[in-house]
């Protein structure tokens, strides 16, 4: 949606995206022009054919030499699986239809190497960019790429265009390829603005990592952008502002002021306990995926890992995980967090993560399907390596293993004779781990949920993953755009059963967390207190306002007010009530 | 030249994984192979002309291969989409 603003030159303009990264930008434009690379129009004569099918030659070469480089680059940066997306670009380059009908336009139709590569690219992308798929549309990104490369080669354009950035700006392209944001120097870029994309895209993965504002999905920023025009960018609410007046501009510069402040207050919050004023202590923790993330859960004041997502040990490759090669992973991690603890979530697949190295047949119903646990319990070696990866990984730290999508008490008995079973295999090979391991189950299955006592008598904790259980409670798919308003974390529904199961824990003697998206919503928080969680866990990036709200409520007022909210009657009386609640108390925070 | 039907049971369909597995798979044959949707054809031994298919999960897709070792090529090559490309 555009809205002319009602500035004297009436030229700023409001444009609505999706927020992909929180923060406010305030900076000029740099335009990352994919696809302005300009190709010689003219004939070349017939004596000119083979210089030129030469010079398109080469120039692929070279293309081919520089995308091993960043390849390599991309490995160190955001290691090697993420470096993957390289090796299709290479196979496209080595493709002979693709050079053969280049190489053809040359010939028969006397175009120059550059204009030939680009025609035949371009016909691909036009192609696959009407293409219903996702998967196959996404791809026109990749083949943008390649095309820029080998022009830019074929004319000798160096490719560096971002060293001509000088000083900071904000980032504005279409889409964002790997290879556009592995060359950036991430000091200089004060935020991303892109036409196409989602909370998932590249840009909006990267500029989460860079902890710098994005906006994507704004549809026709590129088109009214130029290098160098002002521009504000609204992480948290999703708008980009171009030509801002003088007006805007310090309307925003003074809620950027704002924003500092509280996260500089935030940073003070680092080395503080997550402790409310009157004294009730929370573990606040992060969820993380790939080892090195330890750092920002440090840096970011976490205690631990809530859950430590093991997923992707199992899609990077086509081969199982060794047991070793697994220990390593955690025992890194846990080395590295000692002594807080780290909650291992043993595999997680299936539903909507299907690894190469196992087999998971085509389902109508991946996530009431053959998944985690599950598949856990068919194939017991696989699962036998895993607990004992996790096992020996005790002994250097505070490990804790989590069972997922148990729904009965059978599979629980079943995982825990096999937890039994793996500690039998390294006693026998005098192979050292803590005998106190905890264990605890992931509660995400509704089943599971009302039978919450049954599964805290056999366990030492519970951890509530809420994204999976909202959808269950409510039938809700939240990737369902037409149906995803229904899903409401603070349905009243929702909120009872996390009562219920908080309770039926306590009374057995086991303490429960969350690990779900909720424990991550600032406007859950008080009510997640209320309810006597133990622990939280989010992302790193979240921690300090979360923290921050931990420690100036009271847990009396938090009780108070969760008793309140559970006489009513829907979600949205409860975020209405819960909304005005916290922007009374947090005037600077944004709900 | 022999044909075969198959059905595409992968449930991201033949993208790019998939589809470079394919062309790794053709080129080792000395046979011609060519893949068909509907009425587009292409070479099997390019991983563009496979990609432009866009053959997603459940699409009917004929694979064709002439040459002195097409029962053997056209072997593999079914034989990976039986096995789903060892994907899901």
């Amino acid at each position: 949606m555009i809205t002319i603003g009602k500035a004297k030159d009436a030229k700023e303009m409001s444009l609505e995206g999706v927020g992909a990264s929180p923060g406010i930008a305030i900076g000029k434009a740099f335009v990352i022009a994919g696809e302005q690379v300009k190709v010689d129009p003219r004939q070349i004569s017939d004596e000119g054919v083979p210089a030129e099918i030469e010079k398109l030659m080469s120039a692929i070469e070279r293309a081919k030499n520089d995308l091993r480089l960043d390849r390599s680059t991309a490995a160190n940066k955001v290691g090697r699986e993420k470096a993957r997306i390289f090796d299709a670009h290479q196979m496209f380059l080595e493709d002979e239809m693709l050079i053969g009908e280049a190489k053809e336009l040359i010939r028969a139709q006397h175009l120059s190497a550059d204009s030939a590569f680009y025609e035949v690219v371009q016909k691909y992308q036009n192609h696959l960019g009407q293409t219903v798929a996702e998967t196959f549309r996404d791809r026109v990104a990749d083949l943008r790429d390649i095309k820029r490369r080998v022009v830019r080669h074929i004319q000798g354009v160096r490719r560096d265009f971002l060293s001509q950035l000088e000083g900071s700006a904000i980032i504005v392209a279409r889409d964002l390829t790997p290879s556009d944001t592995i060359n950036l120097d991430r000091h200089k870029i004060l935020g991303f603005a892109t036409d196409m994309g989602g909370r998932t895209s590249h840009a909006s993965l990267v500029a989460r990592s860079y902890e710098v504002p994005a906006v994507v999905g704004l549809r026709e920023i590129f088109k009214m952008v130029k290098t160098g025009d002002r521009l504000v960018l609204d992480g948290s609410a999703g708008v980009a502002i171009v030509h801002p007046s003088v007006s805007t501009l310090k309307k925003y510069r003074k809620r950027q002021i704002k924003q500092h402040e509280i996260s500089k207050k935030l940073d003070t919050l680092r080395d503080l306990p997550a402790r409310t004023a009157d004294g009730k202590n929370i573990e606040l923790a992060a969820n993380i995926e790939f080892a090195d993330e330890t750092d920002s859960v440090m840096a970011h004041g976490a205690r631990g890992i809530g859950l430590f997502r093991t997923e992707y040990l199992y899609m990077k490759t086509s081969v199982l995980p060794t047991e070793d090669e697994q220990f390593e992973t955690y025992r890194d991690i846990t080395q590295r967090m000692r002594p807080y603890p780290v909650i291992f979530r043993t595999m997680d697949l299936g539903g909507d993560k299907s690894p190469t190295c196992i087999n998971i047949p085509p389902e109508d119903n991946p996530f009431l399907g053959w998944r985690a646990i599950r598949i856990s319990l068919e194939m017991k070696e696989v699962f036998l390596a895993q607990i004992r990866a996790i096992l020996r990984a005790s002994d250097f730290g505070n490990a804790k293993i989590l069972l997922p999508m148990i729904s009965g008490i059978g599979e629980l008995k079943e995982a825990l004779d096999l937890i039994d079973r793996a500690k039998d295999q390294l006693k026998r090979k005098t192979i050292r781990y803590s005998e106190s391991t905890e264990v605890g189950v992931m509660i995400e299955v509704p089943s599971a949920a009302i039978i919450a006592d049954l599964i805290a008598e056999r366990v030492d904790f519970l951890s509530i993953g809420t994204n999976d259980l909202v959808q269950y409670v409510l039938a809700v798919d939240r990737g369902n755009e037409r149906i995803a308003h229904l899903y409401k974390n603070l349905h009243p529904a929702v909120l009872r059963l996390l009562r219920d199961v908080v309770r039926a824990a306590h009374q057995k003697g086991v303490w429960v967390g969350m690990c779900g998206e909720m424990a991550a919503d600032p406007l859950a928080t008080l009510l997640l207190i209320g309810l006597e969680f133990d622990e939280l866990s989010v992302s790193p990036i979240i921690v300090p306002e979360i923290k921050r709200i931990i420690r100036a409520v009271n847990y009396q007022e938090a009780a108070s007010i969760t008793r309140k909210i559970m006489e009513f009657s829907t979600a949205e009386e409860i975020e209405h009530f819960m909304m005005r609640y916290m922007r009374r108390k947090f005037k600077d925070m944004v709900f | 030249m022999i044909e075969t039907k198959i059905r595409i049971q992968n449930k991201l369909g033949l993208h790019a994984r998939p589809a470079a597995r394919f062309v790794k798979t053709a080129s080792r044959f000395r046979s011609d192979v060519c893949i068909a949707r509907d009425d587009q054809v292409v070479n099997g031994k390019s991983i563009m002309g496979v990609m432009m298919l866009a053959a997603e999960f459940g699409s009917e897709l004929i694979i064709s291969t002439t040459g002195d070792d097409e029962k053997q090529a056209m072997k593999a090559l079914v034989d990976l989409f039986e096995r789903k490309f060892d994907e899901d």
